[in-house]
């Protein structure tokens, strides 16, 4: 089924009522950037943050010119987390607005959903957000999902390595939420530590809002772990560090990085010394680019102070999804789908968070992702502050 | 009437036609199946909600059992879609008939809980049992819809979902004018009553739970198909609240309104994506504006307005009717019935309420049971009328013993009732109030409701005819139209009457039948009983006006703290002493007293 | 051992929570015959607003009494607009959608404050820990089943000692006697329903530097509480309190010992059996049928 297998018919006047959503269908002359991502729910934060650097990407395009000669639009949907309404609003994206490119949500769920509309549909997807490794090795050809964000594989062996080099006796436990997110990496954990000939001493998960994780935390204490690594979002992080503090067990915990948020305002001390994973951070020396973003971040959403920005990794990638997303048009001439998919394997540029040289990379499928471990950063919590491992107290 | 339901329903087959000829695009079209799939949960859940009175709110379990079923059906077995249908209607049948297992104990906000919880164990299970389901991210990959190994197109499987809902639209309309939609309807307005008249409240609780479900896991089967990709997040409790509000929005136990409740719905959350970060908020807004502004939703609000502006005659010709000597007259051959009851004792705790009580109800009298407050009468009509268990003590009518029967077997046995606070069920009309006693002389089943066969169209026709003739016999046929619960009391009073002749018994009970009434009144009611002695229905009556006891009872029976002090003609109770000192408390007292006129 | 006092002390953490959640509930039913099944959001604006005033500078005292009053604003505007105009109707369905509604309405805004990140609470009560039979808690913690079992004592004391507390008990008796005998029932309503959400409120307040205050915060303890009160038999203020607290000791033992994800399972599939088994509830008071 192609969006023109259905053609239109003169019995439009009689269904008039029922017609209503054609108003929306039809202004769309400008080329535009659809996005579905969490607007309300728990996860508000991330449609918000996708919002703004695209935005920011999208007006400095356009002060240029814009694309082919006109201007970029962004086009939000709210799927609230739920997998449905990501799929509808990728429909609705692609098929009623008839927008370029989608750019991915925070969900795994979701972005593991979307796949098989966006194949069936033929529209490029980059994700700027969710790392479930398979949204995008999801062995399609062609494939139309890329992403500008971190992998679970990649940021499991990136963490395992972490850990190894603490753990003496290379004893390892995995806290992952119940979620598509959690559950997807917990494949990609054990592979990275098997990789390394270790195992997991625990495995153990939670649910978002759970409120008392003891024992999940009296489970990895009894089986010895030395190392935790966590997959949560900051609020269960913090569940987490309290259970620890108040079975009196002390491991390194390592995060992957949905604890880059607010994990320092929430767990307070307990928090100094945990080590996270991120893509990108503004409290860094920022490059020219860098400053720039910032500058539009301070005018336009008053965010005047960098450590003030709690979504880093998900500004900057959206940011430079949209830039890559803009090359690949100018290097297909078009606006059409299956050409801009092609393109998007030929750009190259120096992006906010990498150099992208290139972006993708068609003879390898775990190169649909541009950003590589090379690019990851690791951070560590220091006094409600996330700040660069590297020259940090805990950098020894 | 029907009229505008045909005009209903032509509309509602030139919109599913006219539809997929004007979409736009793709989108447009598969957003008009979803809503397809919600109505077709709506329709199913209004027969729950609207008819049967229940509030479902774990409405996404069973779509959700349906949607598992489907999906693991076709990507594990290569099941097609009838036969993943099939499975999942099945499943999430079973489900649905246990779901309806609590409401047997419990009701109200309690099943509501039931409800919730059982909608989160299916989700948490659905999140949980990985191998099975797919765990959060749920089964990916399902095959597009095929039949017998053709793969459908859009739009033929369109037509599949269109042709669907039409259908049991249709089937949902025409259960709720049998005699399931009655019982049902009935059931939830008064159990007491409908169990009085030999409806089984749990069969029919059960029915309704299992087309609500069987809905509900078809739709399931469709959306896993529509989807191609289904995860535990499709099925939350925010979803069945959004299915209750379909119906309740569009207008509970009407034909169209769960349908253009499922519309409204679906769409809205396209229009609520331009109030960005307020869209919840905005959704929240929405629901409390229409709770006020349309607390019986669009089709109930338009209903009543339509009626407010073309009232619709209350009167229905008595000519229309079968005579009422036809329907309660008896075989020749059979015989009048005789009521047994030996040595009853009931006790509530440490209470003693009825006391070795034993009475006879001879064939064909009229059979007064008296007594001061507290004496037991009460206690001794609901336990022959299966309302409360002996715990001593038997009793039987015409030799079939009832003792232990549940109260619909024994009113199915022969026994009706009329009740001393009015039992009606007072949103029907008086004429269905009267069908519903008539109710256990039909025989079509579910199937034939739903098709209207000729003969349970005869069979309708038969029972609406009985009713008429029974209205005429109380004198009620200009009131056919009315609903019960604006009847003037004494009115109420005939109409309990009607309604449970129609039961055709061989033994009525009225339980003080004449209080309230005035004395004009209290003349018609003692013509009345008269009448139905004459047709050869023994009556047991228990009253306290004693003018009309004496007026029209054979016997009179006169219990005393639960003990059956004297049974005799009126005459010769009224000169017992034992009764003289139960009523006054002394002894050998000489003067008439004003109640017991000498 | 020291797995198993964990086990119990932080289950009797969590089900204080429940406990006063049910308690909530249990109130509001006695009087009405409804419930606010918003209740959960008064928990987070219990505790939201608390942190929000406590990050704005005000002292942790005040700003929790503030807190808990508006708690029980909420419930007391709340019973007005969206519950009493629909305790006439014979079915649930009016007051039920309506709470609903209004809870979504604040979820939704306090989502859009806090754009989902969750807020501390700072206290005392969670500085450090302390240690009992080899288990660790926070002091905070150990006060909420405390504090659940002082609101349901002092709950007693109000429904015994004064005249709007025996006013309540007989409203719960027998409205419409309770009408006859001069009782203004929509006050003693009203009252019920401001009482419910400062307990509420409270218990907001009480957990949030435990759970952290998020918009959020309030969905599970509201489901839960729920679901506690009508297992303990919702007419019985000890009833539900105990419930609550044996509740969340289970689910802490299901979690030990079979696994974090069968929680829910095990724990809703237990309220539908007791259910079956008890329709009025544990400790509820069986109401006979009058024919």
């Amino acid at each position: 089924m192609s969006s023109r297998g259905f053609t239109r018919s003169q019995l439009l006047a009689a269904t008039v009522a029922f017609g209503l959503l054609a108003s929306a269908a039809q202004a769309e002359q400008q080329p535009c950037i659809g996005n579905s991502a969490a607007v309300t729910g728990p996860a508000a934060f991330s449609g918000q943050a996708i919002k703004m650097g695209a935005q920011i990407a999208i007006d400095e395009i356009n002060a240029g010119g814009g694309v082919l000669g006109k201007k970029l639009r962004l086009v939000q949907y709210d799927d609230a987390g739920a997998p449905p309404r990501g799929v509808d609003n990728t429909r609705r994206i692609a098929l009623a607005d008839k927008c370029i490119a989608i750019l991915g949500g925070f969900h795994s769920t979701v972005a593991v959903a979307q796949v098989e509309p966006v194949h069936e549909i033929g529209i490029p997807y980059v994700g700027v957000w969710a790392a479930n490794t398979k949204a995008i090795e999801n062995g399609r050809d062609p494939n139309f999902m890329f992403r500008v964000s971190a992998k679970d594989k990649w940021v499991a062996r990136f963490l395992v390595d972490e850990a190894l080099k603490v753990a003496k006796d290379g004893k390892i436990a995995f806290f992952y939420e119940n979620t598509g997110w959690g559950n997807g990496a917990l494949p990609d954990v054990k592979a990275a530590l098997a990789a390394r000939g270790k195992e997991l001493v625990a495995a153990e998960t939670f649910n978002w809002n759970d409120q008392d994780m003891s024992p999940q935390v009296i489970r990895a204490r009894d089986a010895g772990a030395e190392v935790v690594i966590v997959w949560s979002l900051d609020r269960e992080g913090n569940q987490i560090l309290r259970a620890m503090d108040k079975i009196g067990y002390k491991p390194s915990v390592i995060g992957a990085w949905g604890i880059s948020g607010n994990l320092g305002e929430l767990a307070g001390p307990l928090a100094n010394g945990v080590r996270v994973m991120q893509t990108y951070s503004f409290l860094t020396p920022q490059s020219d680019t860098g400053k720039k973003v910032l500058a539009a971040l301070a005018a336009q959403y008053g965010l005047k102070d960098p450590a003030s920005i709690k979504a880093a990794s998900g500004i900057a990638d959206a940011y430079d999804a949209v830039y890559i997303l803009a090359d690949a048009i100018k290097i297909a001439g078009s606006y059409d789908w299956p050409k801009v998919q092609k393109a998007l394997y030929e750009v190259n540029r120096d992006g906010l968070v990498a150099p992208y040289r290139p972006a993708f990379l068609k003879s390898d499928p775990e190169r649909n992702d541009a950003l590589l471990p090379e690019h990851y950063l690791l951070a560590v919590w220091h006094d409600g502050k996330l700040i660069p491992f590297k020259g940090s107290p805990y950098d020894k | 009437m029907s009229r505008l339901y045909a005009i209903g329903f032509l509309a509602l087959a030139a919109v599913l036609v006219a539809v997929p000829l004007a979409s736009d695009n793709e989108y447009e079209l598969r957003l008009f199946m979803l809503f397809l799939i919600y109505a077709i949960i709506a329709v199913g859940l209004n027969v729950l909600i609207g008819l049967a009175g229940l509030v479902s709110l774990g409405q996404a379990g069973l779509f959700a059992l349906g949607s598992y079923t489907g999906a693991i059906t076709t990507t594990r077995l290569g099941f097609d879609m009838v036969g993943a249908g099939l499975t999942a209607a099945i499943v999430a049948g079973l489900f649905g008939a246990l779901l309806a297992y609590p409401t047997v104990r419990v009701r109200g906000v309690y099943l509501a809980v039931v409800t919730i919880a059982f909608g989160l164990i299916v989700e948490n299970v659905a999140i949980e049992w990985q191998s099975l389901t797919g765990g959060t991210t749920g089964i990916t990959s399902i095959p597009s819809p095929n039949v017998f190994g053709l793969r459908l197109s859009g739009y033929a499987y369109y037509g599949v979902l269109a042709v669907s809902l039409f259908l049991l639209v249709a089937a949902a309309h025409n259960l709720k004018g049998s005699r399931y939609g009655r019982g049902l309807l009935a059931v939830a307005q008064s159990e007491t009553a409908a169990r009085a008249l030999g409806l089984d409240p749990t069969a029919l609780r059960t029915l309704a739970f299992v087309i609500a479900s069987v809905t509900a896991g078809v739709a399931g089967t469709y959306y896993a198909f529509l989807n191609s990709y289904i995860s535990p997040d499709i099925f939350t409790f925010t979803d069945s609240i959004r299915f209750l509000l379909m119906v309740i929005l569009g207008g509970a136990a009407s034909t169209f309104g769960p349908v253009i409740g499922a519309y409204i719905l679906t769409y809205l959350p396209e229009y609520l994506q331009e109030f960005a970060v307020w869209q919840k908020f905005a959704y929240g807004a929405l629901l409390l504006v229409v709770m006020f502004v349309l607390p019986r939703g669009i089709m109930g609000s338009l209903g009543a307005l339509r009626s407010r502006l073309r009232p619709a005659a209350r009167a229905i010709a008595a000519t229309d009717g079968i005579d009422a000597r036809t329907t309660l007259a008896r075989e020749a051959s059979e015989q009048q019935a005789e009521l047994v009851a030996r040595d009853l004792t009931v006790r509530f705790g440490g209470l003693t309420a009825l006391s070795e009580a034993s009475l006879r109800v001879k064939p064909g009298e009229v059979h007064a049971l008296i007594g001061p407050n507290g004496a037991g009468k009460s206690t001794f009509i609901n336990t022959i009328s299966g309302f409360y268990r002996p715990t001593a003590g038997a009793f039987e009518l015409d030799g079939i013993q009832l003792t232990g029967m549940a109260s619909h077997e024994i009113a199915r046995a022969g026994l009706a009732r009329t009740f001393q606070n009015t039992e009606l069920f007072g949103e029907m009309t008086v004429l269905e109030n009267v069908m519903i006693g008539g109710q256990q002389r039909l025989r079509y089943g579910v199937l034939a409701s739903i098709l209207r066969t000729p003969a349970m169209r005869r069979e309708e026709a038969h029972c609406r005819q009985a009713a008429i003739g029974l209205l005429a016999f109380v004198g009620l046929e200009g009131y056919a139209y009315e609903e019960a619960r604006f009847l003037p009391f004494g009115l109420q009073r005939r109409l309990e009457i009607a309604r449970a002749l129609a039961a055709n018994p061989r033994l009525l009970l009225l339980d003080e039948p004449a209080a309230g009434l005035t004395t004009q009144e209290i003349d018609d009611l003692e013509a009345m009983i008269r009448r139905v002695a004459d047709l050869g229905i023994s009556v047991l009556l228990i009253e306290h006006h004693v003018e009309l006891i004496m007026a029209v009872a054979d016997t009179v029976t006169v219990l005393d703290y639960g003990q059956v002090i004297a049974s005799d003609t009126p005459a010769a109770v009224q000169a017992d002493p034992r009764v003289i000192e139960a009523y006054f408390g002394t002894s050998g007292a000489t003067h008439a007293p004003a109640e017991v006129p000498a | 051992m020291s797995t198993v006092a964990q086990y119990v002390l932080s289950g009797l953490a969590i089900g204080g929570i429940y406990a006063l959640v049910a308690l909530g509930f249990h109130i509001m039913w006695s009087a009405a015959r409804a419930v606010n099944f918003a209740h959960g959001d008064t928990l987070m604006i219990g505790g939201l607003l608390a942190a929000y005033l406590v990050a704005s500078g005000w002292p942790l005292a005040l700003a929790c009494a503030l807190a808990i009053l508006v708690g029980g604003l909420f419930g007391f505007v709340l019973e007005r607009l969206a519950v009493r105009p629909f305790a006439h109707q014979p079915n649930s369905i009016g007051w039920m959608l309506t709470t609903i509604a209004v809870g979504i309405m604040v979820e939704s805004y306090a989502t859009i404050e806090t754009q989902g990140y969750a807020l501390p609470l700072p206290s005392p009560g969670v500085a450090g820990s302390v240690q009992i039979l080899g288990a660790g808690l926070y002091p905070q913690e150990l006060a909420i089943p405390v504090l659940a079992l002082a609101a349901m004592l002092g709950l007693q004391a109000l429904q015994r000692h004064t005249l709007i507390g025996r006013a309540m008990q007989a409203v719960a008796h027998n409205k419409n006697a309770a009408a006859l005998m001069g009782i203004n029932v929509d006050l003693v309503v009203a009252f019920s329903f401001s009482l419910a959400s400062l307990l509420g409120a409270a218990a907001g307040v009480l957990i949030a530097p435990v759970v952290q205050a998020s918009a959020t915060m309030g969905l599970l303890p509201g489901l839960k509480g729920f679901a506690v009160a009508i297992m303990g038999g919702i007419t019985s203020a000890p009833g539900v309190v105990i419930t609550g607290l044996a509740y969340g000791v289970i689910e802490k033992f299901v979690e030990g010992y079979v696994s974090t994800a069968a929680r829910e399972i095990v724990g809703f599939s237990l309220m539908i059996v007791v259910l079956l088994a008890f329709p009025q509830g544990l400790f509820g008071k069986r109401e006979v049928a009058k024919v």
